[in-house]
């Protein structure tokens, strides 16, 4: 005879550590609104009309709002990743395990030079 | 003297749980398993839990302190100043008191095969089985785990579905598929790669936070989702059916 507790759909809710997991898993929401908008971009081209509709609802505060909101939890998500990415594929040269922090680094520095790469297509149109 | 609760669970006078204070001494050094001892010996022989070692070596003290997996004897009651609530162990089967069932959690251990199994890359038999310090650094995180069950109480997806494998005994796997002397990855694959193996797996990441011996489980199941992945992708372009699915 013995009993066992059933896990309720609120478990989450009970430590903090698990509030953090769903928070990371929650920035998948404004991320998809922010493709479905890109995504309703592309079909407008082919009309100009509608194209100057998705300007507009591009510029509606409110989108621009989520949109904001997209980019900050991408990045949130991007810092767990980060730092889960060493202990998932941790990197060996010969005997010497490279520490975490290194790969943390790398990762960053990537994200920057995308960033600087498109600053520099949209500030100066690809000219220096 | 402070207060303590402790859900009880006496089947054969009620079949619900009930939670119960005692009143027990503590100094600077009282670990929760001291309470409990003190409990039985002093307050109420009908206490039913289980320990050994009392040096978290033998992994047999596991409880929830106030929602949270820990080892009794490595956990002490000064931690806790206020409220202090021990229960058994979480999405295990509950027996009596703070007794829980341990065979899911050993069937697990048991269908990853967790020893050396001998092939092209064992030794003659005749012969010592040589691995340098660098081949033993590879795994030795992974084998120092000692089976007390905290990683499958944290785990959520465990405590969803009680079939997956889990982040012990996937640890494990990895600890000998990653051996030198081992040759038994091929057979460890087919578990690992089924729909309970590694891929129930969403790296929640509790397991790595509560393990009393720093094996880092998470790690071990992510870099298990790689090789899984590899193994299928040969297994697809060998044209071989994808083993163990289902198991
Ligand atoms: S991995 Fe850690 S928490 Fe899990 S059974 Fe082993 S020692 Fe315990
Ligand atoms: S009594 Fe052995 S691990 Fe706690």
């Amino acid at each position: 005879m013995s009993y066992k507790p059933q896990l309720t759909g609120s478990w989450w809710l009970k430590h903090r550590f698990f509030k953090a997991y769903m928070l990371r898993e929650a920035t998948v929401i404004p991320l998809a609104f922010l493709l479905c908008s890109l995504l309703a971009g592309a079909f407008s081209l082919q009309d100009p009309e509608r194209f100057q509709h998705w300007q507009a609802f591009m510029s509606n505060p409110l989108v621009i709002l989520v949109h904001t909101l997209a980019l900050t939890t991408s990045l949130y998500h991007a810092a767990t990743f980060f730092v889960l990415f060493p202990r998932v594929m941790p990197i060996r040269v010969g005997n010497y395990q490279l520490p975490a922090r290194y790969l943390v680094l790398a990762q960053w520095g990537a994200v920057w030079l995308v960033v600087a790469l498109f600053i520099w297509l949209f500030a100066f149109g690809g000219q220096s | 003297m402070r207060s303590i609760q402790v859900l009880r669970y006496l089947p054969e006078e009620s079949p619900q749980p009930f939670l119960q204070s005692f009143q027990v001494p503590v100094t600077d050094s009282t670990s929760v398993l001291d309470a409990l001892n003190y409990i039985k010996e002093s307050l109420d022989p009908t206490l039913s839990f289980r320990w050994s070692c009392r040096m978290a070596i033998c992994g047999s003290c596991g409880v929830m302190v106030n929602g949270i997996p820990k080892l009794g004897c490595k956990d002490f009651l000064r931690n806790y100043p206020n409220d202090l609530i021990i229960e058994p162990l979480a999405h295990l089967p509950v027996e009596r008191d703070l007794v829980v069932n341990m065979d899911s959690f050993l069937r697990h251990l048991e269908a990853v095969k967790p020893y050396l199994i001998e092939g092209k890359n064992a030794a003659d038999s005749s012969q010592p089985n040589r691995q340098t310090p660098a081949q033993m650094a590879r795994y030795q995180q992974f084998a120092n785990c000692i089976n007390c069950g905290l990683c499958y109480a944290a785990c959520p997806q465990f405590g969803l579905n009680p079939e997956f494998t889990g982040p012990a005994a996937i640890a494990l796997a990895h600890r000998y598929n990653l051996d030198s002397r081992d040759s038994g990855k091929a057979q460890r694959m087919a578990p690992l790669n089924s729909k309970n193996g590694v891929w129930s797996c969403t790296f929640v990441g509790f397991c790595s936070e509560v393990c009393p011996k720093g094996v880092d489980p998470a790690a071990a199941v992510n870099q298990g989702k790689v090789e899984s992945a590899k193994s299928m992708l040969i297994q697809l372009f060998s044209g071989r059916a994808i083993g163990g699915a289902g198991q």
